[in-house]
């Protein structure tokens, strides 16, 4: 379609373009929908909205370009302007650290920790799972959904979040780890955390057998 | 190769790069590769990052597959139409024709016309007292 055929498309050509492109991601911006707002009803208006605003501005949008980023974007800000309860600047911001890197106190986990987070991801039912990713931040969360369900890249959440990429990779970072750390709570709760410790006093039990048997041999 | 040594702490606190494939990010890129390849605990926790990282992402797109409700895809639908026909469009239209003759010494004659034609449409689109979307080419 060349630029001259984009002039002359009338109003009724255009709207059958936009559902023929556009809709079929109705389902995946509920989705989103649903975690940004926490609610279906917020979550139905905010779809509903980002339709009506991506349609108006559908001119605008260049044909070839990523159609699914760019509703991405308008459902984003959409949010972010409208729907956010929290009218305040997120505090999460203020935090964010210039060498949050160096922040985060980082040491290996035990092989006993990797296998209870791996235990307790496998069988957490999905309502906690989503309750999880409604507890984190705001920021955290709209970085963490776009990139772990949708699969977009750090450079595709940074223009449709409108915010810079280092930004990005530490929200994602922190999201996820706060994240697993609600995930390992849950499942703490629901009693995978009794199953390792017995483990653990099992494991400890043979250590110190091994090393008494050792001493008691000398 | 010379690099500055660095301690585990450091590449851990890098695993989001490793993971997301984005190492050349850092400046301390070659200190980190080097630091990975002589360390296994660094190598072991890298390894359990990256799986918990697919199991994470597996189980958060299974738990978020939602579905729109069935009628919101109708009144999205009954909404764009609505605006659909709300829409004006202004067509402008402006054409020039401008015509040069030039006798020489010898008579003869030389002729030329050259046409301009610009065709503006602008949408105006009622969205809430907001307005028109004007569109030139």
């Amino acid at each position: 379609m060349t630029s001259k055929d984009l002039v002359l498309e009338s109003a009724a050509d255009r709207t059958i373009r936009f559902e023929r492109d556009a809709l079929v991601f109705t389902d995946q911006l509920y989705a989103a929908a649903l975690r940004y707002t926490k609610n279906p009803e917020d979550a139905r208006d905010l779809v509903q909205d980002t339709y009506l605003k991506a349609f108006t501005s559908f001119h605008q949008f260049e044909e070839g370009t990523n159609l699914r980023a760019w509703l991405y974007r308008v459902l984003t800000t959409t949010f972010i302007n409208t729907y956010r309860k929290d009218q305040r600047r997120p505090q999460v911001a203020q935090a964010e650290l210039e060498d949050w890197q160096l922040a985060e106190a980082q040491s290996h986990t035990s092989d006993l920790g990797k296998s209870a987070e791996v235990e307790a991801l496998e069988n957490l039912p999905d309502s906690d799972i989503k309750r999880a990713l409604q507890e984190i931040p705001e920021e955290f969360r709209m970085v963490v959904y776009l990139a772990d369900v949708e699969g977009f890249s750090y450079k595709e959440i940074a223009e449709i979040v409108e915010i810079p990429a280092g930004t990005v990779m530490s929200r994602l970072s922190r999201g996820r780890k706060q994240l697993r750390e609600k995930l390992a709570d849950y499942a703490a709760e629901l009693g995978y955390s009794v199953a390792t410790s017995k483990k653990f006093v099992e494991a400890a039990k043979k250590s110190a057998k091994a090393i008494e048997g050792e001493v008691s041999g000398e | 190769m010379s690099y500055i040594e660095i301690q585990c702490g450091e590449v851990l606190s890098s695993v989001i790069f490793i993971i997301e494939g984005e190492l050349e990010q850092l400046p301390q890129r070659s200190a980190i590769e080097a630091h990975i390849n002589s360390c296994l605990p660094c190598t072991a926790e890298i390894a359990h990052e990256r799986a918990m990282h697919d199991l994470l992402q597996a189980t958060l797109r299974r738990s978020c597959n939602e579905s729109a409700p069935e009628d919101l895809h109708e009144a999205i639908h009954r909404q764009l139409r609505a605006q659909m026909s709300g829409a004006t469009e202004v067509v402008t239209q402006f054409s020039m024709t401008e015509i040069s003759i030039e006798i020489d010494e010898f008579g003869n004659i030389e002729h030329r016309e050259i046409q301009i034609e610009q065709t503006h449409i602008q949408h105006f689109i009622d969205d809430d007292g907001t307005q028109g979307q004007g569109r030139d080419k």
